[in-house]
């Protein structure tokens, strides 16, 4: 009976005063810490900054992508831009048959030029060509490719490979060059000393087709594909039904 | 056993007074405004970044299908000069106005996509093994500058049988890229395009079959 009542009453009341005490202290600390969800907190931080730097990452590869054609050749360090310098230098009235003198900027990058464009198929042209049929391949979207007649056969290969097959380019040797090798597109020129250097193949991708003055789709082909100065008549595929070394003699 | 459940008690009587309905309201507020925002500039994104991008597939066929036509272009309109055949000319003509209106057409793509008519990469480079087929910047079934020339010097029957020869060579080689961009895009205006110029060229194939035997035989 003593145990057993003794047992019971000593068990239970030590117990009780303890969790009394111990109960009433904690209550402050456990209110301190509820004071963030830091958790959360961090989650969606985390999530934010992720769904920004994708946006931020889009926006900016879209307007990096979006940037003109315009945009991207004015880029190019030591191009002349002439369609901004000296526009009317381009502007002309009607096709001039014959000679035509251009002394402003050689090889020519615009203006008046001949009926007859030069056939800008791919050509590499081992000899020089006729300007006044150069300028009209410029104006249907062409990019001309000029050097000087020393310039090494590996140099020239790099500049060929480049060309050979791909319509809206064509190029040519040229006497009197002021640089080693000259880029024309209608309206702009890049002259570089190397084929190794990497703005000719930005200026062919911001220019070819692009600088066309009549869009997309003016020829390439159905031009004169003879070589010499001498400019000559294609009209109605005249040159075309004679053999195409034959026709320079004027 | 029972000390824990003392203990648990007072913290639960803490919890109701926490947060205060209007920070709720007002992070509920924020919330639905950054997502809207959010929402609005991915919407004005994702046309831009689910276009075909510059080394893509659609944008090398497009560029290298232009070059490759072009010279299909130049063959028919060569011929249609220089033929007397009447069946020929007919052909000459036909691929080289609908081969030219496809260039339009390839070209206009290219400026919806924001992209340059000249690729980064080197011609062919989107098909698998497609560098390897390049020979001296031609692609397959396109013709030398040799063999261009002589065209356009050729005349008479000779001449008839070296231009159909010449575009059915170029037409099974444009078909073979043609079933690579088939095999490569789920983009259904490129492929609606390229399954009609298959259709297209495997028809005038026939037919300049058909007229080189008869040429041949006349």
């Amino acid at each position: 009976m003593s145990t057993s009542g003794a047992n019971p009453s000593g068990g239970r009341r030590p117990g009780a005063t303890k969790a009394k005490g111990k109960g009433r202290k904690p209550i402050t600390p456990v209110k301190v810490n509820q004071g963030r969800a830091w958790g959360p907190i961090a989650l969606f931080t985390a999530v934010g900054m992720l769904a920004v730097a994708i946006i931020g990452y889009g926006a900016y590869a879209v307007i990096q992508g979006t940037k003109s054609w315009e945009e991207r050749a004015d880029a190019i360090p030591g191009i002349i831009n002439v369609r901004k310098l000296d526009p009317e230098h381009l502007q002309y009235e009607r096709h001039q048959p014959g000679k035509i003198e251009y002394t402003k900027y050689l090889p020519p990058v615009g203006g008046t030029h001949n009926d007859a464009w030069q056939n800008c198929m791919g050509d590499v042209y081992d000899a020089p060509i006729a300007n006044e049929h150069a300028v009209h391949s410029l104006e249907h979207g062409a990019v001309w490719i000029t050097y000087r007649p020393d310039l090494p056969k590996d140099q020239v290969e790099k500049l060929a490979e480049r060309v050979r097959g791909k319509e809206k380019m064509m190029m040519s040797p040229y006497e009197g060059l002021d640089a080693p090798i000259s880029l024309q597109a209608w309206g702009y020129q890049l002259k570089v000393d190397n084929a190794d250097d990497e703005r000719i193949d930005e200026f062919i991708k911001a220019l070819r087709v692009n600088a066309s003055i009549e869009g997309p789709n003016a020829l390439c082909s159905s031009g004169v594909t003879a070589t010499g100065t001498t400019p000559q008549d294609n009209v109605a595929g005249h040159s075309e039904l004679m053999p195409s070394s034959s026709s320079a003699a004027d | 056993m029972t000390t824990l459940t003392e203990i648990e008690t007072p913290v639960e009587e803490a919890t109701p007074g926490r947060p205060p309905a209007r920070y709720g309201l007002l992070a509920l507020t924020l919330a639905i405004v950054v997502g809207l925002v959010l929402g609005y500039l991915a919407g004005l994104l994702t046309p831009h970044l689910t276009r075909p991008g510059d080394d893509s597939p659609e944008a090398g066929f497009a560029r290298d299908m232009s070059t490759h036509h072009a010279q299909a272009v130049e063959m028919g309109l060569i011929a249609y000069r220089a033929s007397d055949n009447p069946k020929v000319r007919q052909i000459a003509i036909d691929i080289a106005t609908n081969q030219q209106g496809e260039i339009g057409m390839m070209q206009a793509w290219l400026r919806r996509w924001k992209l340059d008519p000249t690729g980064a990469q080197p011609a062919m480079a989107w098909m698998p093994n497609g560098r390897d087929m390049v020979k001296d910047g031609l692609m397959p079934g396109m013709a030398t500058p040799e063999e261009m020339d002589r065209l356009r010097q050729a005349r008479g029957k000779d001449g008839d049988i070296l231009f159909a020869e010449m575009m059915i060579k170029h037409h099974i080689g444009g078909i073979h890229m043609v079933d690579a961009i088939l095999a490569h895009t789920d983009d259904e205006e490129v492929r609606e395009a390229a399954r009609r110029m298959k259709e297209t060229q495997q028809t005038e194939i026939n037919i300049l079959r058909q007229l080189l035997d008869e040429v041949k035989a006349s």
